[in-house]
C-alpha cells in the first residue's frame, strides 16, 4: 500500500511543478522574465522616456518625481541619474532635469519601439487592449529600432498608436502637443478625443469601459466642482475631475455638437431596425475588417433578427444576408435610429 | 531637374506627407475605407433592384424561429446528429465485413501462398503478411464508414443547417475561447481526424482555427469507436450480470466520448488562454439561406474529396507502419524478437501507467491508424504469450469473430479491469494518427503547432493512466 501513496504524491508533485513554471504571468518563466526586466539598462530607459514624457508635456520634472514614477526609491534614482549624466543624455538645472539631444533622441528611438508595438498588438493580434501597454513596455527594452521599422513599414508606417499618440518618425520627428485635458474645457466647448492616459491601470480601464476612445467627439455640457458632465458622440457622460484627466482632447473651434446620440447594436432586439453609426476604435485589426467586409458601415441599415437557442449570438440581416454577431462585437458597433420592423403581410 | 534636387524634392514631399498624417488625425484610413463603402452601398441602393425572393425568405425564417428557439433547437440538433452516427455505425457494418473477408479472409491466403512459390520467406512476409494486411485492413475498416458519413454530413451543410447548429453552440464554444463552427469540425472528428483538421478551414480567425485543429484528436474517431465497444465490452459489461452489460459497456463508451468533448473545451479554454493567446481572432459566421441540397454533386465532392483522399493518405502511412509491424516481431536479437525486448523493456514502465508493454509498442507501430491498434495488440499478445493454435503467426495481425475468444487472448496476456479502462482512456487521449499528423502539418505550415498537437494529447494521456492506475493500485 505504501507504493501507490509515494506515486500519487510524486506525480502530484511533477504536475504541480509543471503547473507552477509555466503558468501565465505567476509562473517561474513568467517571473524569470520579470527578473531580466529589471536589468539596469531597463531602468535607464525608463527614466529617460519619464524625461521626455515630462518634457513634451511641459511639466517640470525632478528626482522624487522620476523615483516614483519608476517605482523605485529616491537614492537608487539618484544612482541612475548621475549614471545618465555621465553618459551625456541629462543635464541637471538647479532641482529641475532636462534631456540633452542626445537623451532626447534615445528617448525617441524607445517611444517609437513602444508605440509601434502597441499598434502591431491592436491591429494585428488578439491581445487584449489592457494588456497592449503592458506587453509595450516590454519590447520596447527587446525590439531592434530596425526590427520595428520593419514591422511599421510592414503595417503602411502608420503616424498614432492605438491610444492617440503620435508615433515618432524614424527622424525623430514628432509634433507638438497640442492637446488640454477634458477637465479643461469650458461649458460649450466641442472638441475631439486624441488620447486616453494608458496609466493608472484601473482609470484606463473605467474609462475603456464607458466606450470613450481616441477620436470620439466631445461636447462640454457642465464644469461643477467635483463633477463633470459631457457628451460623447452625442452620449452624456459624467466624470469625476481625475477621471476627466485622463483625457486629452484638442478643441475643435469650428464643429457643431453632435446632437443625436447612439445605441450599441446589442441592444437591438429582434424585429427592429437601425442605422449604422460606426464601429468602435476598439474593434480593431482583423475583426473591423471582417465587419466592413459584411457591409457594416456608416449609413447602412441592419436588422436583428434571430436570436441563436443560448441567446448569444444574434443573427443580424444586413445588405441582404443574415450573418451572426457575438455580444461582445456588438457592444461596440453603434448605431441609431431604431425603429420596429413592419412585416409586409403576403396577401 | 537635377538629381540632387530630385531627391530633395522628395524627401520634402515625405517630410510634408509625415506632418500631415498627424494633422489629419488617427481615423483618417478609416474614414476613407467607410466613406468608399457607403458610396457604394449607396449606389448600389439606387441601381439595384430586388424582386421576388420574398416567400423564399419568409420560409426560412419560419425554420429558423424552430431550429434556433430555446426550446426546440438543441433537440433537433441532437437527433440529428445522433441519425448521422447510426446511420454511419449500423450502414457501415455490413459492407465492412464483406470487404474484410474480401482483402483479408480471401485474398490475403491467396496472395501469400502465390507470393511463396517464387519469393523467399522473409520477402513476401514482409509485402504480404506486412505491408498488404496493413493496407487491407485499413480500407476495410476505413472506407464504409467515412463513405457514408462524409456525404451525409455534407448533405447536411449544404442543406445550410450546419450553420444554424454553429450559431446555437456558439455560446459554449465561446467560453472556451473557440469558435462556434468548432461543434461541426468536431462532429466531422467523430467520423475522421483527418477529415475535422480539413474542415477547420471553415474557420477563418487565425487562433480559433488552431485551437479546433489542435483539439479535433479528442473526438473519438471512427477508427477508435471498435476498440472502444470491444473492450468495454469485455471489461466493462463483463462485471455486471448479462441483463444489464449491454446498457453498462454502451454507457461507458459514450461516458469516454463525452469526457472526449470535455476534454476539448478544457483545452481548448487553456490554449485560448496561454499559447495562443497573442493570435489575431475574430468572429464571423453567416447563416446562408436554405436551399435544397445538390444530391450529385455532394456526394461527387465528399467521396473524392474527404473519403479518397483521407483513404489515400492512410494507406500510404499503413503500408509502411505494416513492414514495420512485420519486421519487430520477425528479426530476432539472441533468439527473442525485437518485439518481445521492446515490451519486457517497457513493461515496468507501463504497468505505472497501468497499461503494459503491449499496449505501448501497439501504439508506435499502429500509428497510421487506429483501426490496425487491435489486431497489432492481438498478434503482439500472441507472440509474447506463446500461445499456440491462434493467430496467423508472427507479425500477421488478426481478429476474432469471437469475443470471448478475444477475451481469453488479453486475459491470457495478463489484462485486468484496470488495463480495460486505461486502454479506453488511452485510446481517447494520445497522439493523433501519422494521417492527421501529415494534415495538421499541411493545414498549419506550421512544425510548432503540430508538435503541440501530437505531444499535447499523449501527455495528457499518461497523466490521466498514470492517477486512475495509481487510485486503482491504492483502492482495490
Amino acid at each position: 500500500m505504501e507504493q501507490p501513496v509515494m506515486a500519487l504524491v510524486l506525480g502530484l508533485v511533477a504536475v504541480g511543478t509543471l503547473i507552477w513554471v509555466f503558468w501565465p504571468k505567476k509562473g517561474l518563466l513568467a517571473r524569470l522574465g520579470k527578473v531580466r526586466m529589471s536589468s539596469q539598462r531597463v531602468l535607464l530607459e525608463d527614466t529617460l522616456k519619464y524625461l521626455f514624457d515630462c518634457e513634451y508635456k511641459g511639466i517640470a520634472c525632478n528626482l522624487n518625481s522620476a523615483a516614483g514614477n519608476l517605482n523605485i526609491s529616491a537614492d537608487q534614482m539618484a544612482k541612475l541619474m548621475a549614471h545618465l549624466k555621465d553618459m551625456g543624455l541629462v543635464v541637471f538645472e538647479g532641482h529641475n532635469i532636462h534631456l540633452t539631444d542626445t537623451g532626447k533622441s534615445y528617448a525617441l528611438r524607445i517611444v517609437r519601439v513602444h508605440r509601434i508595438w502597441e499598434r502591431f498588438l491592436a491591429d494585428e493580434t488578439g491581445v487584449q487592449h489592457m494588456d497592449w501597454h503592458g506587453e509595450a513596455d516590454i519590447q520596447e527594452h527587446q525590439l531592434s529600432l530596425e526590427e520595428a521599422n520593419r514591422i511599421a513599414a510592414r503595417m503602411g508606417n502608420p503616424a498614432f498608436d492605438p491610444h492617440g499618440d503620435p508615433i515618432p518618425s524614424t527622424e525623430g520627428e514628432i509634433p507638438p502637443f497640442s492637446g488640454r485635458p477634458l477637465s479643461s474645457l469650458k461649458e460649450g466647448e466641442v472638441a475631439q478625443i486624441v488620447h486616453i492616459e494608458d496609466e493608472p491601470h484601473y482609470i484606463f480601464e473605467q474609462l475603456s469601459a464607458l466606450g470613450l476612445y481616441p477620436g470620439m467627439q466631445v461636447y462640454q455640457l457642465d464644469v461643477q466642482q467635483g463633477k463633470i458632465t459631457f457628451a460623447a458622440d452625442g452620449n452624456e457622460c459624467v466624470l469625476t475631475p481625475l477621471f476627466a484627466s485622463a483625457i486629452t482632447v484638442q478643441p475643435l473651434p469650428k464643429a457643431e455638437p453632435i446632437q443625436e446620440g447612439y445605441q450599441r447594436l446589442s441592444e437591438l432586439q429582434p424585429d427592429e431596425t437601425a442605422n449604422i453609426v460606426g464601429i468602435s476604435s476598439y474593434c480593431r485589426g482583423l475583426q473591423r475588417r471582417r465587419l466592413m467586409d459584411f457591409g457594416i458601415v456608416p449609413g447602412n441599415s441592419i436588422t436583428a433578427e434571430l436570436r441563436s437557442a443560448s441567446g448569444d449570438p444574434v443573427g443580424y440581416r444586413i445588405l441582404g444576408t443574415t450573418i451572426a454577431i457575438r455580444k461582445d462585437q456588438a457592444n461596440l458597433i453603434f448605431i441609431n435610429n431604431i425603429k420596429k420592423e413592419q412585416h409586409e403581410q403576403s396577401a | 531637374m537635377t538629381e540632387q534636387n530630385k531627391s530633395k524634392n522628395t524627401e520634402e514631399i515625405l517630410g510634408i506627407a509625415n506632418n500631415l498624417k498627424w494633422e489629419l488625425g488617427m481615423g483618417i484610413h478609416d474614414k476613407i475605407v467607410s466613406s468608399l463603402y457607403a458610396d457604394a452601398a449607396q449606389i448600389a441602393r439606387k441601381t439595384v433592384s430586388i424582386e421576388g425572393d420574398k416567400p423564399a425568405f419568409s420560409l426560412d425564417r419560419k425554420i429558423d424561429k424552430i431550429v434556433t428557439s430555446r426550446w426546440s433547437g438543441f433537440p433537433i440538433m441532437f437527433v440529428l446528429l445522433a441519425v448521422v452516427f447510426w446511420v454511419t455505425i449500423s450502414g457501415a457494418n455490413y459492407p465492412s465485413g464483406l470487404l474484410a473477408s474480401l482483402l483479408v479472409d480471401t485474398l490475403h491466403p491467396i496472395l501469400k501462398s502465390g507470393a511463396d512459390s517464387f519469393m523467399p520467406w522473409w520477402l513476401s512476409g514482409l509485402l504480404i503478411d506486412g505491408a498488404y494486411l496493413a493496407m487491407a485492413w485499413v480500407i476495410s475498416v476505413m472506407l464504409p464508414p467515412m463513405a457514408i458519413f462524409f456525404p451525409l454530413f455534407t448533405l447536411l451543410e449544404d442543406l445550410g443547417y450546419l450553420p444554424r447548429v454553429a450559431f446555437n453552440m456558439d455560446s459554449l464554444f465561446r467560453k472556451a475561447g473557440a469558435h462556434g463552427k468548432q461543434a461541426l469540425t468536431m462532429s466531422m472528428g467523430f467520423g475522421c481526424n483527418a477529415a475535422g483538421v480539413i474542415a477547420a478551414r471553415v474557420i477563418d480567425s487565425p487562433r480559433e482555427r488552431l485551437i479546433a485543429i489542435i483539439t479535433n484528436n479528442f473526438s473519438l474517431c471512427n477508427g477508435r469507436w471498435p476498440t472502444q465497444i470491444l473492450i468495454a465490452t469485455i471489461f466493462i459489461g463483463g462485471m455486471v450480470s448479462p441483463f444489464w452489460a449491454g446498457l453498462v459497456s454502451t454507457g461507458a463508451v459514450v461516458g469516454v466520448a463525452v469526457l472526449g468533448i470535455a476534454f476539448s473545451l478544457i483545452v481548448s479554454w487553456v490554449l485560448s488562454r496561454s499559447v495562443l493567446k497573442g493570435e489575431a481572432s475574430t468572429f464571423s459566421l453567416e447563416l446562408p439561406p436554405y436551399r435544397p441540397p445538390r444530391v450529385l454533386q455532394t456526394l461527387y465532392t465528399s467521396l473524392i474529396d474527404r473519403t479518397l483522399f483521407v483513404l489515400w493518405r492512410a494507406v500510404v502511412f499503413a503500408v509502411p507502419a505494416g513492414m514495420v509491424i512485420w519486421l519487430v516481431s520477425n528479426i530476432h536479437i539472441g533468439g527473442v524478437s525485437l518485439a518481445e525486448h521492446f515490451i519486457d523493456w517497457s513493461n515496468p514502465f507501463a504497468v505505472v501507467f497501468g497499461l503494459n508493454g503491449v499496449i505501448l509498442l501497439a501504439y508506435i507501430i499502429a500509428i497510421p491508424a487506429n483501426e490496425i491498434v487491435i489486431p497489432t495488440i492481438l498478434m503482439l499478445t500472441v507472440l509474447v504469450t506463446g500461445m499456440s493454435g491462434v493467430g496467423e503467426g508472427s507479425g500477421v495481425m488478426f481478429e476474432l469473430d469471437s469475443i470471448t475468444s478475444t477475451e481469453n487472448i488479453l486475459r491470457a496476456g495478463g489484462w485486468t479491469l484496470l488495463t480495460g479502462i486505461n486502454l479506453m482512456l488511452f485510446s481517447l487521449l494520445h497522439n493523433p494518427c501519422s494521417t492527421t499528423i501529415y494534415t495538421i502539418y499541411k493545414e498549419t505550415k506550421s512544425a510548432k503547432w503540430t508538435l503541440i498537437a501530437t505531444l499535447l494529447p499523449i501527455v495528457l494521456g499518461f497523466v490521466v493512466c498514470f492517477f486512475t492506475a495509481q487510485l486503482w493500485y491504492l483502492f482495490a
